[in-house]
């Protein structure tokens, strides 16, 4: 089987990059896999591909970016999709002309306005699996409406969590599209887990508002109050972290709270703590809370959309907390910081729950639902018959009907600030 | 300026409280690798001192690895990690891999005797393995630092030296000129005290950032012992532990920890 990613940019960094590498790396072990990513602005991406993965681009703007066609709005990339404003008619042509030449036996989309040039424009032999790192409850509208019209072209569609699989199920009706959930996989650890000794807490990720790095620094204070010898390391770098700083200060915690900076690889620093811990308001997957529980710690998280519900057995390998109430998150770190045989147990459940996400098991499910797809696409089938009938179709037309009434309104409001300017 | 070849290859390491390091990399064809560690000189002068670790077999999949045992003692400074793949090949200059330093982040409850050392593996700021090192004929170790009313309170312990009851704190002014401060300190258990600074003493009438050391006089007429905090894996504390700001009538006075994890107070602004 031929397989093609298509991307954004894999030339620089995040999660959605990791992920489509890593898969696309595993799955060259058997297959002829390619990625494709529609921009590049460096020589070299910022993570290596297998080495029999190819990898290409179709715009590179260190030289096209003054081309004329790349100075006109895009087309067919969705308007309201979040990066319409770096496509244009260049990149509708040359994803157009990608998709047309393309001996790939499936393309893989990997976020939704390259998953809409897929549903539109791949040729009838190609099979169409388009994957969704985002979740359908926090797209706007207006995208939302677009999405609706083009996805039911697709054979296959991936979410990251069973939630937004369900929510795309009962909010759109796409007949003969398969909607699964693929979780994102997190590679083997090489170090032995953690003990559950160590009295550090540990969060990571890009410190910006969503995450509420915020909210954990005044739960760990209730922590500091009881057990000032604890320590919350934070690892990341963003926007946030002069605000951060200023709260430690605020709360006197500077004795028992560290921004560390960004650590890559995360594992080695994982290992040297004993509880993580993640407050985010959204969060599509929870990549970092999947990493923790693979080296050995029980994790205390929000219980946000979508993703640490459903990683996240609450009580077993971690604790789920209401988004936003500090109390409930230092309750739940203390309950934790005292007792030691319930941190190791957890800890130790974290590490056999977590296995689930390993490259293994994720690979060898997308690997079926390629294969799948492709085998329905050569016998004249696309994805599985049509789930639903008519209470289905009724739900799904009022969703749209909702999506369509909040788009015209968002744009009639556009239209009036535009006269206004 | 070395102009040593780099290598890709990644480098794990592992290192224990008493200042084992053991290094391993994967290196499946080399003959009689040896693992090269390079003290950094000073800028403008020649390397001088430097040490060399055979790299051993140590599984069937092409892993090699080298034991730093605890003795002999290092010099205090910065040592380069290098890989001489064979008896006559070049150096090559060694990326970081897992830096697994687990066993050093709890700080170290034990007491320690002369000369105190301590080793910490950790990333140049482009991105190359090396080995901060420390070695002090007596140390002390900084602990929780309280700031409150204009105050800055200190818990410390001392190492490799006795505590004895005339002991005192002295901060000095960096760069000579001008007298130290001197401040009683108030002893606990097994070498631990505390002292306490007002931070009006340190701000002087003359404009522009000034920098207080800290060091600790055992006895009367003991050598002057540094503060710093050494006893884990921050190998670079400065931008870690960070202290707020003292508001002293026109001046602010922070206490930080220097590119050697010393303590230090920086006042800016006059009285």
């Amino acid at each position: 089987m031929k397989v093609s990613f298509l991307i954004h940019n894999a030339y620089g960094i995040g999660g959605t990059i990791t992920t489509t590498f890593n898969l696309a790396g595993a799955l060259a072990e058997r297959h002829d896999v390619e990625i494709v990513s529609v921009l590049r602005h460096r020589e070299h991406p910022n993570l290596t591909p297998h080495p029999d993965v190819g990898l290409r681009a179709l715009v590179d703007l260190r030289r096209e970016k003054d081309h004329p066609l790349h100075r006109r709005p895009a087309g067919v990339f969705p308007s309201a999709e979040y990066r319409h404003h770096q496509y244009s008619e260049l990149t509708d042509l040359r994803i157009a002309e990608y998709l047309e030449g393309t001996d790939a036996d499936v393309v893989v989309g990997t976020r939704p306005g390259l998953n809409v040039h897929l549903a539109l424009q791949a040729p009838q032999r190609v099979a169409r699996v388009g994957q969704e790192h985002l979740t359908l409850d926090n797209h706007p509208p207006a995208l939302r409406t677009a999405l609706r019209r083009a996805y039911r072209r697709l054979d296959v569609l991936t979410t990251v969590t069973e939630a937004d699989a369900r929510a795309y199920r009962r909010k759109m009706r796409l007949p003969g599209v398969r909607v699964e959930a693929l979780p994102n996989s997190v590679p083997d650890p090489v170090l032995p887990a953690a003990d559950g000794s160590a009295k550090v807490v540990i969060a990571a990720g890009r410190l910006v508002p969503v995450k509420r790095y915020d909210l954990i620094i005044e739960a760990f204070a209730q922590v500091v109050a009881e057990r000032p010898d604890w320590q919350l390391r934070i690892y990341g770098k963003g926007e946030e972290e002069d605000r951060l700083r200023a709260r430690i200060e605020a709360l006197g915690l500077w004795n028992n709270v560290f921004l560390m900076g960004a650590a890559t690889p995360m594992e080695a620093e994982w290992v040297k703590g004993s509880i993580g811990a993640a407050a985010s308001n959204f969060e599509p997957f929870g990549m970092t809370i999947v990493e923790a529980m693979r080296c050995g710690l029980p994790v205390v998280s929000t219980d946000c959309p979508y993703g640490p519900g459903e990683i996240i057995r609450d009580g077993e390998d971690g604790r789920l907390v209401p988004v936003g109430d500090s109390r409930a998150f230092g309750a739940a770190l203390l309950d934790l910081v005292r007792d030691d045989e319930l941190r190791r147990r957890m800890g130790e459940a974290a590490v056999d729950h977590a296995r689930r996400f390993a490259p293994g098991p994720v690979v060898a499910q997308a690997e079926r639902l390629l294969e799948e797809a492709v085998a329905a696409r050569s016998g004249g089938r696309r994805g599985i018959p049509g789930r639903g009938g008519m209470r289905h179709a009724l739900l799904g037309q009022g969703h749209a009907a909702r999506d369509l009434a909040h788009a015209a309104a968002s744009g009639a409001l556009r239209t009036v600030r535009g006269r206004r300017r | 300026m070395s102009t040593a070849r780099t290598t890709e290859l990644r480098t794990d390491c592992c290192a224990d409280p008493d200042g084992r390091i053991t290094f391993r990399l994967r290196l499946p064809t080399a003959t009689r690798p040896r693992l090269l560690l390079v003290l950094r000189p000073k800028k403008g002068r020649p390397e001088e001192t430097s040490l060399i670790l055979d790299l051993e077999p140590c599984d069937d999949r092409g892993h090699v690895r080298a034991v730093l045992e605890p003795r002999p003692v290092l010099a205090e400074g910065r040592w380069d990690a290098y890989l001489l793949r064979g008896p006559d090949a070049d150096r090559e200059r060694l990326r970081p891999g897992l830096r697994d330093l687990r066993l050093l982040v709890g700080g170290d409850t034990r007491g320690r005797t002369s000369p105190v050392t301590v080793r910490v593996p950790y990333t140049t700021v482009d991105g190359f393995l090396a080995l901060r090192t420390w070695r002090r004929a007596a140390h002390v170790e900084a602990g929780p630092l309280d700031l409150a009313d204009g105050t800055m309170t200190v818990s410390a312990r001392l190492h490799g030296a006795e505590l004895s009851e005339d002991a005192a704190v002295e901060l000095r002014p960096r760069g000579g000129g001008g007298t130290g401060r001197v401040y009683r300190v108030r002893p606990a258990e097994e070498g631990a005290f505390s002292f306490t600074v007002d931070c009006a003493d340190l701000v002087g009438e003359t404009a522009g950032p000034r920098i207080w050391d800290a060091f600790l006089r055992p006895a009367a007429d003991a050598p002057p012992v540094r503060i710093g905090r050494l006893f884990d894996d921050v190998a670079d504390r400065k931008g870690v532990y960070v202290y707020p700001r003292v508001t002293v009538g026109g001046a602010a006075v922070r206490p930080y920890y220097t590119v050697d994890n010393d303590l230090a107070v920086e006042v800016t602004g006059t009285g």
